[in-house]
C-alpha cells in the first residue's frame, strides 16, 4: 500500500498576513517550535508513513527552502530508488484567490509523475502542523476504491483557522460538491484539510486535459468533476493546525506550550524531522530564571523567560526580560531588555535597555540580521 | 577489496577496553558510548577531532560490549565520515585459517588489523583513544612530527608534580627529544605525561608491532612494551607539546569532575566554539520544555528534556523528565533517565533510561554533605518509591529493583 504512494508538497505559497516573516522566504520554509520549519511536519508526516520518494514544489524565494532540504539527508531521504525530487514553481504575479494546488506547477514537473509507478499520490500544502499517519487513510482509499480521498475537518473552526474554506457537501462519507466561503458563525461543519490522495494516473490525465488552461487550482476540477469520480471524505482528528497570518502563526506557537499539545505534535514513535545542526546543550545562568518555556539546544540564557519559544542559539543576557515571545535563532538579547508579545526573527540584536511591547494577540516583528 | 587511494595518515581509534574504573557506568555499554556533557558521548570528541584535522579514515578498534558503540558510529554520517575512500570503519577481532584471538592490548590490536592499514598505504599513523575530552588538531602535532624527521611523536601536556606518578612520564632533552619514557614512576624526574596519542610512521610501526608480536613476554601494548623497544632501539622519538583542556575520563570522579568543569563561568572547554565543533549522533528529539513551576540554575539542559522541578548545577542529557516538587543538585542525569516527583537528588549519576519513583532521597545524609561521594544509579534501573540510597559507587540493575 505504502510503497505504492509518491507524496507531492507544495511549498510555492508565499502569504502577505505573515509580513517580514515570509517576505525573504515562502511559507513552507517559516521557522516554527524551536528548531522546525513549517514544511518539516508535513514531509515527517509523509516519511513517517512509509513514503519513500517525496518531491517538494518550490517557490521563486527558494534559498531558505533548499538551505533546509540538502539532500533530504535529515528525513532519510537520500536514496538510490526514489528519495527527494526538487520540482522547481512557476512564477505567479498577483495572486487574487487562495490557490492551494495550482496545476500549473504540477504540470511543469509532470515526469516526476509519469516516471515513477506510484499507484497514489498524496498532495498537501506545506503550511499545516500537524502528525499525522496516512496509512490506515491509504488503506481505506485503495479499499473503498476511491479515485480522491479529501482529508477534512469537523467541527469548532477555532479563532485562529482561515477565515475562507472550502467545505465538502457529502452523501456519508461520498464527496458530492465543494463550496468555497466564509466560515460564518464557525458552524458545525467539514471543512478541506488541504491534504488529499488522488491516483497517480488519474492526476496526470488532469495535467494533460487541461493543459490549455491557465491558473487552474486542482481543486477546482475535483469539484467539477465531484459526480463522476469516487470522491471520498476522510476525517482528521487530533491537533491540526494551518498557519496563514500572523496571528495564526503566534498561537500556534504559543500552544506548544501545553504539554498534550506538544506531546501530540512531537510524538516519540512519530518523530517530527527536522535539518540537524548539532549543538551543544543550553546552558542556564545563576540569574536566569525560566518558565513555561519551550528552548532549543545551543542557548545561553541568563536572564528571565517566560511563555515564550526559543530557537537556537539565542543568548539572553542577565536582567532581560521576555515574555509570551519568539525568538529565532542565534538572536542577542542584551541586559536590560524588555520583550513582550514580540517576534525577533533570526539573528536579530537587541541593544542595551530596549523595550519592546506588543498587543497580545498582535505581536511585533523584528526583521532578520536586523539591530533594534 | 580493491586498492583504496593511497592515505598520508590513517587514524586508528582504541575502543575496546572495559572501562572498568567507571563502575556500572560501562556495565552494558563500552566507554567510549558512555554519555558526556549533555548530548555528547565520549567518543565524539576523538572522533570530531580526526574531521577538524582532516583526517578521512578511522579505524575503530571495538571488543568490550560493543553494540550501542557500534550502532551509534553507523556510518559515521554524524562526523562526515561516510566517506567512499576512506571513512569509518569498525574493526572488531576476527577468526582467521590459523585460529583468532581477542586483542591481547592495544599493540596487538594494532597488529590484527596491519592488513586495514596496508589496503590505504599511509605514510603515518595515528593511534588515539575514544575516553579523552578535548579538542586537538591532529594536523599540527604531523607537522611537528614530519619537522622533527621523527619516527615517533608522543603527545604530552603538564600535569601537577603531586600527580605525576599516575601517569606515562616522559622526558626529554631540549630539542623536545625524548630520552626516557616510564609508565607511573614513583619518583617522577618529569611532570610531562603521556596523553595516549601517538604518530607513528607507518613502516616502522609495522616492523616493531611485528617484533612485538614476536616476543611471548610481551602484554602487546604501547606504554608498557611497543615505545620502551622503541626507545632502547634509539629511535627518534619525540615529544609534542599539547596546550589546552584535555581531560581522562576513566574514574568515577574524573568523568563527574569533567562533567562539572563545564558549568564554570568560563570552562575551560567550550563547546560553544563554533570553528573546532564537536559532532554527535543524537537521537532526534523536540527542543525542551521548562515548566510553569521549574526553577534551573547553572545548568546544562539538552533536547527533549521536560523540567517540571529544580534543576541546580546540573547537567541533562536528551530526553530526561524532571518531575513536579523534586530537586536536582550537583547531578549528572544521562539520557532519557526519569525522576518523578518530590524526589531530591544530590551529587549523582543517573544512568541511562534508569527510573526513579516518587519521593526517593539519594546522596542527601546530612553527616556526608560535604564529602566527595558520588551516587550513581546504573542504567536501565529503577529506584522504587520512597527509597534513599547514599553515596554508594555503582548501584547495580538487580540490587534494587
Amino acid at each position: 500500500m505504502v510503497n505504492k504512494t509518491i507524496g507531492m508538497i507544495t511549498g510555492n505559497f508565499r502569504c502577505d498576513a505573515l509580513q517580514t516573516l515570509s517576505q525573504t522566504r515562502s511559507i513552507a520554509a517559516v521557522p516554527f517550535g524551536g528548531r522546525y520549519r513549517l514544511l518539516d511536519f508535513q514531509l515527517s508526516n509523509m516519511v513517517n508513513s512509509g513514503l519513500r520518494t517525496v518531491g517538494i514544489i518550490t517557490p521563486q524565494q527558494s534559498r531558505a527552502i533548499l538551505d533546509q532540504l540538502g539532500a533530504g539527508k535529515s528525513w532519510f531521504l537520500d536514496r538510490k530508488s526514489g528519495g527527494l525530487f526538487i520540482l522547481p514553481g512557476s512564477h505567479y504575479g498577483l495572486h487574487t484567490r487562495n490557490n492551494k494546488f495550482p496545476l500549473k506547477d504540477m504540470a511543469n514537473n509532470i515526469e516526476f509523475l509519469t516516471r515513477d509507478f506510484a499507484e497514489n499520490v498524496i498532495i498537501s500544502t506545506s503550511n499545516i502542523i500537524a502528525n499525522l499517519d496516512y496509512k490506515p487513510i491509504l488503506i481505506n482509499h485503495a479499499k473503498e476504491q476511491a479515485d480522491v480521498t479529501l482529508l477534512y475537518l469537523e467541527n469548532k473552526l477555532e479563532k485562529e483557522e482561515e477565515p475562507r474554506q472550502l467545505f465538502i457537501l457529502s452523501e456519508d462519507k461520498w464527496v458530492t460538491g465543494l463550496e468555497e466561503g466564509m466560515a460564518k458563525g464557525w458552524q458545525k461543519t467539514k471543512y478541506f484539510a488541504n491534504t488529499l490522495i488522488i491516483k497517480r494516473q488519474l492526476l496526470i490525465d488532469i495535467l494533460k486535459g487541461y493543459e490549455h488552461i491557465e491558473n487552474l487550482d486542482l481543486m477546482d476540477v475535483v469539484k467539477e468533476n465531484c459526480k463522476n469520480l469516487r470522491v471520498l471524505s476522510y476525517p482528521i482528528h487530533g491537533y491540526f493546525g494551518r498557519v496563514f497570518s500572523l496571528q495564526s502563526y503566534f498561537q500556534h506557537s504559543i500552544n506548544l506550550l501545553n504539554l498534550s499539545v506538544q506531546q501530540e505534535l512531537f510524538r516519540e514513535d512519530n518523530k517530527i524531522h527536522t535539518k540537524i545542526k548539532d549543538n551543544p546543550p543550553t546552558k542556564y545562568g545563576e540569574q536566569a530564571k525560566v518558565k513555561n518555556s519551550l528552548v532549543s539546544s545551543g542557548c545561553n540564557l541568563q536572564g528571565e523567560v517566560n511563555g515564550s519559544i526559543i530557537f537556537r542559539g539565542v543568548q539572553v543576557e542577565p536582567g532581560a526580560i521576555v515574555r509570551n515571545s519568539i525568538i529565532m535563532h542565534k538572536s542577542k538579547i542584551k541586559k536590560g531588555v524588555v520583550l513582550e508579545n514580540v517576534i525577533l526573527d533570526k539573528y536579530v540584536e537587541v541593544r542595551a535597555n530596549t523595550v519592546i511591547k506588543g498587543e497580545d494577540n498582535d505581536p511585533i516583528i523584528i526583521r532578520k540580521n536586523h539591530v533594534v | 577489496m580493491k586498492r583504496m587511494s593511497k592515505k598520508e595518515c590513517v587514524a586508528m581509534l582504541l575502543a575496546g577496553g572495559q572501562g572498568s574504573r567507571l563502575g556500572s557506568l560501562t556495565r552494558n555499554i563500552a566507554k567510549p558510548a558512555v554519555s558526556f556533557g549533555g548530548k555528547y558521548r565520549i567518543i565524539d570528541f576523538s572522533l570530531s577531532n580526526c574531521v577538524n584535522s582532516g583526517i578521512d579514515t578511522v579505524g575503530v578498534l571495538t571488543q568490550y560490549k560493543p553494540f550501542v558503540l557500534n550502532s551509534y558510529i553507523g556510518l559515521g554520517a554524524a562526523w562526515d565520515l561516510d566517506n567512499a575512500q576512506g571513512g569509518v570503519h569498525i574493526l572488531p577481532p576476527y577468526m582467521s585459517e590459523e585460529g583468532g584471538e581477542w586483542y591481547k592490548g592495544t599493540a596487538n590490536a594494532i597488529y590484527q588489523n596491519i592488513d586495514f592499514i596496508n589496503n590505504y598505504n599511509p605514510d603515518y599513523v595515528l593511534i588515539i583513544s575514544g575516553d579523552h575530552i578535548y579538542r586537538m588538531d591532529y594536523s599540527k602535532m604531523l607537522d611537528f612530527h614530519r619537522e622533527k624527521k621523527a619516527d615517533v611523536t608522543i603527545s604530552v601536556m603538564p600535569v601537577p608534580w603531586e600527580e605525576a606518578s599516575r601517569f606515562g612520564i616522559i622526558s626529554t632533552d631540549l630539542e623536545g627529544r625524548i630520552k626516557r619514557f616510564t609508565e607511573k614512576p614513583a619518583e617522577p624526574d618529569s611532570n610531562l605525561a603521556s596523553m595516549g596519542i601517538y604518530i607513528f610512521s607507518w613502516p616502522l610501526l609495522r616492523t616493531a608491532l611485528i617484533q612485538d608480536e614476536k616476543d611471548d613476554t610481551s602484554d602487546n601494548d604501547f606504554g608498557k612494551n611497543v615505545i620502551p623497544m622503541l626507545l632502547e632501539e634509539e629511535k627518534r622519538m619525540f615529544a609534542y607539546q599539547f596546550e589546552g583542556y584535555w581531560k581522562d575520563v576513566g574514574t568515577i570522579d574524573s568523568y563527574y569532575e569533567a562533567n562539572m568543569d563545564l558549568l564554570l563561568p568560563h570552562p575551560e572547554f567550550d563547546f560553544f566554539d563554533d570553528s573546532r565543533r564537536i559532532f554527535s549522533n543524537s537521537d532526534f528529539y523536540p527542543p525542551h520544555y521548562i515548566g510553569l513551576k521549574a526553577e534551573i540554575c547553572n545548568s546544562m539542559i539538552s533536547n527533549g528534556c521536560v523540567i517540571e522541578g529544580e534543576v541546580i548545577n546540573s547537567i541533562l542529557a536528551p530526553g530526561v523528565f524532571v518531575g513536579e516538587g523534586s530537586k536536582i543538585e550537583h547531578s549528572i542525569l544521562l539520557p532519557d533517565a526519569k525522576v518523578a516527583k518530590d524526589c531530591h537528588l544530590r551529587k549523582c549519576i543517573v544512568g541511562e533510561q534508569a527510573s526513579i519513583e516518587d519521593y526517593t532521597v539519594i546522596g542527601m545524609d546530612e553527616a556526608r554533605l560535604d564529602q566527595q561521594e558520588i551516587t550513581v544509579i546504573e542504567g536501565k534501573s529503577m529506584v522504587p518509591e520512597e527509597g534513599c540510597l547514599e553515596g554508594e559507587k555503582g548501584i547495580l540493575q538487580d540490587s534494587i529493583a
